[in-house]
């Protein structure tokens, strides 16, 4: 009997000192910690005038074919850096494929697009640019227009030492999109120990999240997202699918596979998943209840939940619980020059 | 029975008092100590799996689709828990035993578990049972190994997994050592020789799936039956279809059959004796079906002994089988009732049946309050019972 209370104490020892947190707040997935700053690569460091070029090539409609779009057309500010269509409208009225997403914290994403195509922001930002249905611009005449605008001329030679240069325009619009993040949301402050920061919904919430919901095991991180790439079988059981990753990478193993979005602001971003076929919350939470759409190559965590309907509006709780506080960036003005638009662009 | 009313009720006001209690929780055993899950990831209610753990124990501890990518045991949190129940137990016997009633507190099932990754692809579990002897009206336990196994999960494919060691054998469709109760399935402990269904093996296991498909072949020695250490020589399989998505355990539909082949030494063969082992087999159907926050598990066993184990005239054929359902209307409390019943060997006209309900409550995710009535009856020459009421409390970290 001895000898097994000494196991057990020794156990015991082993096994207690684990911090006092709240539910579900420690481990290998569900993140302890706020999302801190976003990383910032070696060859674009963040400068002041280097931003505010990148703002100002963001809200500029002359990077599109027909100076219509710009990245804010679908990333608007005042839809939390996305837009509530289910899928964007691009030049010439014409409708994309794919949901635009948000840009909020998107420089905490290890990939871009909805197949991760683009591995930076740098890469992410030329790609709206001279996609046809986007912009429909080619880069040589976004050069050429940019180079006709004096103020652009001198902001170039300013921030990179060289004229106006597709190089320069990614790099410029990343550095403005590392800006684009979110503060700090009600989880964040629950669990840094302020425990009427959610309410008892929430909390529920995050235990069913970070439990019989299932779902931490691909929305983890601070980012809530673990920057890979799933099958859910939404779109799957059409007859012409998108077939997501698959599509970039060739391989097969990748079929129907999207990007595991973050869900920081989740609440203010629908609609939801990469076609926009869901238009809540709520109905996001039924179509993992039912288990995604069968497919031959559903992820194998995707599973049936049986969730009560009391469940399913806890969880909406604690997604709501996800909304921090919005940058205060606005359009600026749009620089005088050649073809100058309105402020803001337009559709 | 009038002590059972009140033990009943002072268990209901047990209950009641733990719905007053806040309801969350921060650590949890193992391997949700090594993700940060809860329970509830892997357990409708502890100790039974639902899908999401099913698959992750069939992918030999790793979740599905991370192969590769996951922490092993020496890059993690000690890979350490440990589970007991500890409570009250109130039993009367009718013409079983000595007694007609015994009424103690009781500490056993403590057990000291460690698992995790040793590698990509390479898991292990290892359960210990320390002895504790029996004092003052506390009933004890006998030490034991119970696990210590090896699984290299996905071997080329999800269609070939092996274990090796000492495991829970995937013949039995529902695990023994993950029930809710505290009452046995009777048809895994009815055996003339051979083994009880209920013992953990040593041995080596194939598993694998695909599709829809889910399959185990064993070659194990035969557990509590090989005293004699005659070598492995049980053999076993078990073949399973899911109808609809998950595994069959909270969700999804699952029938499975299966078949046990094996030898053992009966009881008046003396070691010595030359070819002394008989042979025994079962033969078994089982379902698993699900219905929103209801479950129902069934299976349905046929047993033939060689006669050397009954001292029959001829081999001996004896069934039986459980029907279990339980309900969880909400993460903190589950609901069960069972029916178990065997029917003995022509030769002898025995039938045992058990009807057994309960419910548990979770203050947190690894702490539940338990509540079992069960009673036991036997028809032979003499017919015989027994029945008990049980309060513990049930925990792991």
């Amino acid at each position: 009997m001895k000898s097994v209370l000494v196991l057990v104490l020794l156990l015991v020892l082993v096994v207690l000192p684990v911090p006092n947190r709240p539910p579900g707040a420690e481990g290998q997935f569900l993140a302890n910690t706020q999302l801190g700053p976003p990383p910032i690569p070696a060859d674009n460091p963040q400068t002041d005038a280097k931003i505010r070029l990148g703002q100002a090539l963001y809200f500029d409609p002359r990077l599109s074919a027909d100076n219509t779009i710009s990245c804010a057309t679908c990333h608007d500010p005042k839809t939390a850096w996305a837009n509530h269509n289910p899928t964007d409208t691009g030049i010439g009225g014409q409708v994309g494929d794919r949901n635009s997403g948000t840009i909020l914290d998107s420089a905490h994403m290890k990939f871009q697009f909805w197949d991760g195509r683009a591995a930076s922001l740098e890469e992410q930002a030329l790609g709206p640019i001279h996609n046809p249905i986007e912009m429909g611009e080619t880069l040589e005449n976004v050069v050429r227009k940019l180079e006709a605008i004096p103020w652009y001329r001198d902001m170039f030679f300013t921030v990179f030492g060289t004229g106006v240069t597709t190089d320069g325009i990614a790099k410029a619009i990343a550095a403005f999109e590392r800006i684009v993040v979110s503060g700090p949301s009600p989880y964040d402050r629950y669990l840094a120990g302020d425990r009427e920061a959610m309410g008892p919904a929430a909390v529920r919430g995050l235990r069913l999240f970070n439990g019989k919901g299932h779902c931490t095991p691909c929305h983890s991180g601070p980012a809530f997202s673990d920057q890979s790439f799933h099958n859910l079988g939404v779109g799957m059981d059409s007859a012409h699918p998108d077939l997501g990753r698959e599509k970039h990478t060739g391989d097969p193993l990748d079929r129907g596979k999207f990007k595991t979005p973050g869900l920081r602001n989740v609440a203010l971003t629908g609609p939801y998943l990469h076609d926009g076929s869901e238009a809540t919350l709520m109905e996001v939470i039924e179509l993992y209840n039912r288990g995604g759409v069968p497919n031959s190559d559903l992820d194998p965590l995707m599973l049936p939940l049986s969730f009560t309907s009391r469940e399913k509006q806890d969880l909406v709780a604690f997604l709501e619980a996800l909304t921090g506080t919005l940058p205060a960036i606005e359009a600026p003005p749009l620089p005088p020059g050649a073809q100058a638009l309105p402020k803001g662009g337009g559709r | 029975m009038m002590k059972h009313t009140r033990l009943i009720g002072c268990a209901l006001a047990l209950l009641a008092l733990a719905a007053l209690l806040p309801s969350t929780s921060s650590a949890v055993p193992v391997f949700a100590r090594k993700y940060g899950f809860t329970c509830t990831m892997c357990h409708t209610a502890f100790p039974q799996l639902n899908d999401f753990g099913s698959r992750y124990r069939d992918n030999g501890y790793q979740l599905p689709g991370r192969e590769g990518e996951e922490r092993t045991v020496l890059e993690g949190p000690a890979p350490l828990a440990m589970r007991t129940s500890a409570g009250y137990t109130y039993t009367t016997f009718e013409n079983v035993l000595d007694g007609e009633e015994v009424s103690q507190f009781q500490l056993n099932g403590l057990d000291l578990l460690s698992a995790g990754l040793l590698g990509a692809g390479i898991g292990y579990l290892a359960v210990y049972t320390p002895e504790i002897a029996a004092m003052r009206g506390t009933e004890g336990q006998t030490g034991s190994l119970e696990m210590a196994s090896v699984v290299f999960s996905n071997l080329a494919s999800p269609w070939l997994s092996l274990r090796v060691g000492r495991f829970e054998p995937a013949y039995v469709a529902a695990s023994v050592k993950r029930r809710l109760t505290f009452s046995p399935y009777e048809i895994y402990e009815y055996a003339g020789g051979g083994i009880a269904f209920s013992e953990t093996q040593s041995g080596i296991e194939l598993s694998g799936r695909g599709g829809a498909f889910r399959y185990a072949a064993g070659y194990v020695d035969g557990a509590e039956s090989n005293n004699a250490d005659d070598g492995p020589g049980d053999a076993y399989a078990r073949a399973a279809m899911v109808f609809g998505p998950g595994e069959g355990q909270t969700v999804g539909q699952r029938v499975g059959i299966v078949g046990y082949f094996g030898k053992a030494r009966p009881m008046v063969l003396t070691p010595e004796d030359e070819d002394c082992r008989r042979s025994f087999q079962r033969f078994g159907v089982d379902v698993s079906l699900n219905f929103a926050q209801v479950h129902f598990a069934g299976q349905y066993l046929l047993g033939r002994d060689d006669r050397e184990f009954w001292h029959f005239e001829e081999d001996a054929d004896f069934s039986g089988g459980f029907a279990e359902v339980n309900y969880a209307p909400l993460v903190s409390l589950i609901g069960f009732a069972r029916y178990d019943w065997v029917s003995g060997p022509e030769e002898i006209d025995t039938d045992i049946t058990r009807i057994t309900a309960g419910l548990r409550y979770y203050f947190v995710d690894q702490l539940a309050a338990h509540l079992e009535y069960s009673k036991w009856e036997k028809e032979w020459t003499v017919d015989s019972e027994e029945e008990f009421v049980a309060a513990r409390l049930d925990f792991a970290f």
